[in-house]
């Protein structure tokens, strides 16, 4: 992120000078306004999130759906305990359903059970990141609602496609991800013990 | 469809409330709990988003990401996407509020039924906030190496995006 982050500021910056260097310091505040904006919009949105989750956490709610999708998240995220698992599971059907709101804290807080104390990532914390970054919405709300204001005959028709594009995505990830584990791995693991046959013949 | 959705939110908040209250969950005390927790994670997402904005911002003002557009316009055109949606596809791992504002554009001038307009829904409705979701989720553990992760959420991305306008030909 380090390298992205330096990249695409300094090179932005470097072509405003070429461009519209007076611009450059008044994007920059935009820029954190927007963020301010934002934050203050995403805290009143967690609120309210995270306050539903409390009353369907002291219900058992989360626990039961973490369960019933248990062999699933079991088969992805090997080596995870029960609770990091019930909370991927609530963050990805809430992902699903299209509360993204309800759906970040969630994922803040399997991420945080997922780490390993060291400043890399693990690599279940990557496939969380992957199959979140390719997003699996059953309904493209927004989307289908900018359409509807927009006069579409049926603003609706895209939400099959839609669906069909990010399973796509989000298997590929899986894909991706579990084969570059699985590369590395073997490296890792200590080899299996060879019987010495040749010491018969000594 | 809309109006279906519509109604979800509220009936789902209603189910949990009502459920709670009736099985003597504290529901008051629960939305204080939660308002509170809410403050110190906002406290903590927001450095990063505020990094990832200013950066991102840059980016769009500085007439880079048109450059970058031109620049990949036939890589694109050559995995199918037709150039009229390059920009939306550079943007959408950026920016949630920047790529709405382009499919918006693209809604207007093609109109809302035409095929660009269609794939450009189906690619934003399709994909998320690649860049956002990497820095967000992470803010709150010592992880600052994020690997392979994003590269092959970009990558991910672009298969959805060819994957969108395959299915729009088709559907």
């Amino acid at each position: 992120m380090n390298c992205v982050f330096f990249v695409m500021t300094v090179s932005s910056l470097l072509m405003m000078l070429f461009s519209s260097p007076s611009q450059a310091f008044p994007a920059m505040i935009d820029g954190a306004s927007g963020a301010i904006a934002l934050a203050l919009k995403l805290c009143a949105i967690y609120a309210i999130w995270l306050s539903v989750l409390d009353v369907m956490n002291k219900l058992g709610m989360s626990k039961a759906l973490g369960k019933a999708c248990s062999p699933l998240t079991r088969k992805l995220f090997k080596g995870e305990d029960g609770k990091t698992r019930d909370l991927i599971t609530l963050n990805f059907t809430a992902n699903f359903l299209g509360m993204g709101g309800a759906a970040t804290p969630l994922g803040i807080k399997a991420m945080e059970r997922m780490q390993d104390g060291t400043e890399r990532a693990t690599d279940n914390m990557i496939l969380f990141l992957v199959i979140n970054a390719t997003s699996i919405q059953l309904i493209p709300a927004t989307v289908v609602g900018l359409r509807a204001a927009a006069g579409s005959a049926s603003p609706g028709d895209i939400i099959l496609p839609s669906l069909l594009a990010t399973t796509v995505s989000t298997i590929a990830g899986v894909i991706v991800v579990k084969t570059l584990v699985s590369i590395k791995k073997p490296r890792k693991q200590p080899l299996p013990p060879v019987p010495l046959k040749g010491a018969r013949f000594e | 469809m809309r109006a279906l959705s519509d109604f979800f939110l509220p009936v789902f908040i209603i189910a949990v409330l009502a459920i709670g209250f009736f099985r003597r969950v504290n529901v008051y005390d629960s939305f204080v709990t939660g308002a509170k927790e809410s403050l110190g994670l906002v406290l903590s997402v927001f450095p990063y988003i505020c990094a990832v904005l200013i950066s991102t911002e840059l980016f769009a003002v500085s007439g880079l990401s048109a450059a970058l557009t031109d620049l990949l316009a036939p890589v694109f055109r050559f995995l199918g996407i037709p150039e009229q949606l390059c920009e939306l596809v550079i943007v959408r791992p950026l920016s949630g509020n920047g790529s709405l504002a382009v499919l918006e554009k693209l809604i207007a001038e093609y109109g809302a039924d035409s095929y660009i307009a269609r794939c450009g829904s189906v690619i934003v409705g399709a994909s998320e906030t690649v860049f956002y979701v990497c820095t967000v989720y992470v803010s709150t553990t010592k992880v600052r190496k994020l690997r392979y992760a994003l590269p092959v959420s970009l990558f991910c991305c672009l298969l959805g995006a060819v994957a969108s306008c395959l299915l729009c030909t088709l559907m």
